[in-house]
């Protein structure tokens, strides 16, 4: 049950600015999606949040600066997932999950039972008990993500920061993905942090969407205030229609453009 | 006045020059620069008796059977290049010292030998050029030592390391007859055998049968076979070599060994050709503490001994020396 | 196999290969007599009587048994240090002397047989443990401060890249000092290609310090390698210092390679075949690959040392040679069963 709050964040790559100054917070608990164009500087917040940029403005994890925090610490508290994870090939999903505990471990100590446990707890919850000993280029893309968390969650963190976790996903196994980090949040009081590519998955998750365009803020606020045509249609260059899907949140759907009349008919 | 005086010391002296001149062109190679001086403004300035350069000359041209064959010197070289240290120990010895303008690198004996940068091993057939040898005597024919003289018309010797004693002995004659030497060469080797043979009958008898190792490098460790020139030394003394049963015809007398074949073989006497520091620097206090090698009776009795390593591995006129310090070590070992 | 049945497996495998090296030499030793002599030095309480003299146990204790143990020690450092790197750069296809650590070993070595030939054979050891510590140096400063003003946003592949460029330039000098003294090539070359001929107790003590301590570093850090297995980034978002790891274990590994180079030449393969076979047998953790190397790679020198001193007896192979002529096929194999191993 980690507050998350980012306070004018600026965060400069290759003497480039990034990220402008954006400020966005997350209650403990809540999920906070981050959305935009390619290029709108998500991700860029995202590791800014897990501490692996250099950023200038606050973050702060409970009111408390994040930079003031040791790296061990902030492991402790915030677990990150990258868009292309590294999957070493030949190791186990069991020995790729205890890498999670990392954070919790003195520098000359090895995994111990309470170690154990708490990999096989997150291996059970996200399914993949059966896989333990199976190497990870043994696994298919859906088990491969769901190992992923598992690393994620064995570190028992109270935040999780996930960077476009389901963009590799069909359909199906998306919904199972999300749908587990819902209930992991429910049940654990996890904070979470997404980016997400998908308009209306985003919307049907999220409490609190950001929409970033060029590094700024654009709008902040539940879905149905963010997903407007006006705005989408502005900030993406995209042509759509937002409508209200039978759950109640809103559906943003693409629309083509017109063909050309056939004149000539025989 | 002085026109038809000057006219006719002309003409005298272009007729001695043309004398001379046919003279040389008899005797000498056609290239070679050096043989234009005459024999006779040699024989005026040169210290020697006028006698014995006279003889000297007169044995050429001459021909003798080296290591590269049959080859033919037409005439007393007066500028020789040694690249071998043996070659320039017997050169000196037979008294060929004042012919010699250049040695190679590694000559050092005797003291004083005009001593160069030229390298026996990789010899540079332009820079020996530059000498104007007459003569070039080496060990070895490497880096196309032979070809290239050749091509510029010097005659060159290859006097390889020897495989007998009687070979050492004839290779001294050899220098001796190439350089107008002859006469003292004989003398010099029958010099050496019989100190070589009074040295072999005061060490005695009793030390007949003794095993010796002689080590020519450590780590790895070499050694000579009685089957080479050296073991064959050391053979006047009648000393069985543990080397023996390790050579194979592969190795061509020097086998390689390890620390565990010397000790087990307990040698008697160890010979030490490597403990000069240039060599190695193993010298007998160093042997001595090699963990394991107490036991063996050489390191017990004390009969290590290092030689002179340069002797040790010359085949020249310092062989009788080497056969002394051979002598002493016996001695002292059969007390 | 599991990691436990491995590690079981291969300290099996280095008694056995320490046992056949005590029995076999080019000293004839008769079997029973070497065995009561052994065992009577292991437990003197039991006061066997054995029938070797004292020359013959002088061969045994002072001559084979400690370079039989140097041996397995040089063989464990060696397999150590490969894996080590391996694991820094993520790359399975470096070897202990990368880094310029062989490549300023030769270069001490050289130095010191041609400059200092008379000081005595001390001094080369030294000279090479010195070079191996210093061409490590010179890469890692020069890798460290070309990766400050690179695109390359990997400093993992600046840092190999530097090891080439400073490794080269070593043995460029090398070659060169050895070309100006034509006389001292032999000596040279014999050491380059690797002997244990000059093993004594007094080396191994010598270097078992060394050699501890680089060992006891490297297997502690096996789980901080294993988190840099998945990059930079993760590892510092799960609270690992990626370049500190990467200095202590370089640091670790230039030592022990340093301290095997120093008393045995330069021995190839050991360092990259080895940690592999490990792999194969027990998967790539480095908790598991960093002690299995230890021991196989000790059983292996072993064994390709003995076959150096007795295969053409009483001479000796280079043992540099031994282990080409046995490990590239057997790297060969290895290779052949390798999945494609991603970053």
């Amino acid at each position: 049950m980690t507050d998350l709050a980012a306070v004018d964040v600026t965060v400069t790559l290759d003497r480039s600015p990034v990220v402008k100054g954006v400020s966005c917070a997350v209650k403990g608990g809540g999920w906070l999606a981050l959305i935009g164009p390619n290029g709108a500087g998500k991700s860029t917040l995202i590791r800014a949040m897990a501490g692996l940029v250099p950023y200038g403005g606050t973050i702060t994890l409970d009111a408390l600066d994040a930079k003031a925090m040791r790296g061990k610490e902030r492991a402790r508290t915030l677990a990150y997932v990258p868009q292309e994870p590294t999957l070493p090939p030949d190791l186990t999903v069991e020995q790729y999950v205890m890498l999670g505990r990392t954070p919790h471990l003195g520098y000359l100590a090895t995994p111990g039972r309470r170690d154990r446990e708490r990999v096989l707890a997150a291996m059970t919850r996200l399914d993949v008990t059966q896989f333990a000993k199976r190497r990870l280029a043994r696994l298919s893309g859906g088990e491969r993500q769901r190992a992923v968390l598992a690393r994620a969650l064995a570190g028992d963190p109270r935040a999780l920061l996930l960077d476009e976790p389901t963009s590799m996903l069909d359909v199906g196994h998306e919904q199972q993905v999300l749908d587990l980090v819902d209930e992991l949040r429910r049940d654990a009081g996890l904070t979470v942090v997404s980016t997400l590519h998908d308009l209306t998955v985003a919307g049907q998750y999220a409490d609190t969407l950001v929409l970033l365009d060029g590094g700024r803020v654009v709008a902040a606020g539940a879905p149905r205030t963010v997903l407007t045509a006006p705005l989408i249609e502005s900030v993406y260059a995209a042509r759509v229609n937002v409508i209200t899907g039978s759950d109640g949140h809103p559906v943003v759907a693409p629309v083509r453009r017109p063909s050309p009349e056939l004149h000539d008919q025989p | 006045m002085n026109t038809p005086l000057r006219l006719a010391a002309f003409a005298a002296a272009a007729a001695a020059c043309a004398t001379a001149l046919a003279a040389c062109g008899a005797s000498a190679s056609s290239t070679t620069p050096a043989s234009t001086t005459t024999p006779a403004s040699r024989t005026t300035s040169s210290a020697g008796s006028q006698a014995g350069a006279a003889s000297a000359t007169a044995a050429f041209p001459v021909t003798v059977k080296a290591g590269n064959g049959e080859v033919t010197l037409k005439s007393y070289p007066t500028r020789i290049v040694s690249l071998s240290a043996t070659a320039t120990e017997d050169l000196y010895a037979v008294g060929a010292g004042s012919q010699v303008v250049a040695v190679d690198q590694q000559s050092d004996y005797p003291a004083g030998v005009p001593k160069t940068s030229l390298s026996g091993l990789t010899p540079n057939i332009e820079a020996i050029a530059k000498y104007n040898p007459s003569l070039v005597i080496a060990s070895q024919d490497s880096g196309g030592l032979v070809a290239g003289m050749t091509k510029l018309g010097i005659p060159v010797l290859i006097e390889p390391a020897v495989a007998t004693i009687a070979a050492a002995y004839a290779q001294i004659e050899q220098v001796g007859q190439a350089t107008g030497h002859a006469a003292k060469a004989v003398t010099v080797a029958t010099g050496m055998q019989r100190q070589i043979a009074a040295n072999v009958k005061q060490a005695g008898a009793s030390h007949q049968g003794l095993t010796y190792y002689w080590e020519l490098s450590a780590n790895p460790f070499y050694s000579a076979a009685s089957s080479t020139f050296i073991g064959q030394v050391v053979g006047l003394f009648g000393l069985k070599n543990i080397a023996d049963k390790a050579s194979k015809p592969s190795d061509g007398g020097y086998p390689q060994v390890s620390q565990e074949y010397i000790v087990t073989a307990r040698p008697q006497i160890i010979f030490l050709a490597d403990n000069q520091a240039a060599d190695g620097g193993q010298s007998p206090a160093i042997v001595a503490k090699r963990p394991g090698w107490s036991g063996i009776p050489a390191v017990q009795h004390d009969e290590v001994i290092g030689l002179n390593d340069d002797i040790a591995s010359r085949w020249g006129p310092r062989l009788p020396e080497l056969v002394g310090e051979i002598a002493q070590a016996v001695e002292q070992a059969s007390k | 196999m599991s990691r436990r049945t491995a590690l079981c497996a291969a300290a099996a495998f280095l008694v056995v290969a320490v046992l056949v090296a005590a029995f076999v030499g080019a000293a004839d030793l008769n079997p029973l007599a070497t065995a009561a002599a052994l065992i009577d030095k292991a437990a003197p309480f039991l006061h066997l009587p054995t029938s070797l003299d004292p020359l013959d146990k002088a061969v045994l204790f002072q001559i084979r048994l400690p370079r039989v143990v140097l041996g397995a020690l040089v063989g464990a450092l060696l397999a150590l240090a490969g894996a080590g790197y391996q694991g820094v750069f993520r790359n399975p296809l470096v070897d202990s002397g990368m880094l310029g650590a062989s490549a300023g070993a030769g270069l001490g070595a050289t130095l010191a047989i041609v400059y200092l030939g008379g000081a005595g054979p001390q001094v080369v050891p030294v000279a090479a443990f010195v070079g191996s510590l210093a061409g490590v140096a010179v890469a890692y400063a020069t890798g460290a401060a070309a990766s400050r003003h690179t695109v390359l946003s990997d400093g993992v592949a600046t840092l190999l890249l530097a090891g080439i460029a400073v490794g080269s330039f070593l043995t460029a000098v090398q070659t060169f000092v050895l070309q100006r003294s034509a006389s001292d090539i032999q000596a040279v070359y014999s050491w380059l290609l690797g002997s244990l001929s000059a093993a004594s107790w007094q080396q191994v003590t010598t270097i078992l310090p060394y050699a501890a301590v680089s060992s006891a570093i490297l297997l502690l850090h096996g789980r901080h390698l294993d988190v840099l297995a998945v990059g930079d980034e993760e590892a510092r978002a799960l609270g690992l210092r990626p370049g500190l790891t990467r200095a202590i274990v370089v640091a670790a590994s230039a030592l022990a390679a340093a301290s095997a180079v120093a008393v045995s030449g330069l021995i190839g393969f050991v360092g990259i075949v080895i940690p592999h076979i490990a792999r194969r047998l027990a998967g790539p953790a480095y908790t598991g690959v960093l002690p299995l190397s230890l021991l196989i790679g000790a059983g292996f020198l072993v064994l390709a040392d003995t076959l150096a001193r007795t295969v053409l007896s009483p001479a000796e192979l280079p043992i540099g040679v031994v282990t080409a002529f046995v490990g590239a096929p057997a790297f060969v194999w290895v290779l052949r069963g390798t999945r494609h191993v991603g970053t």
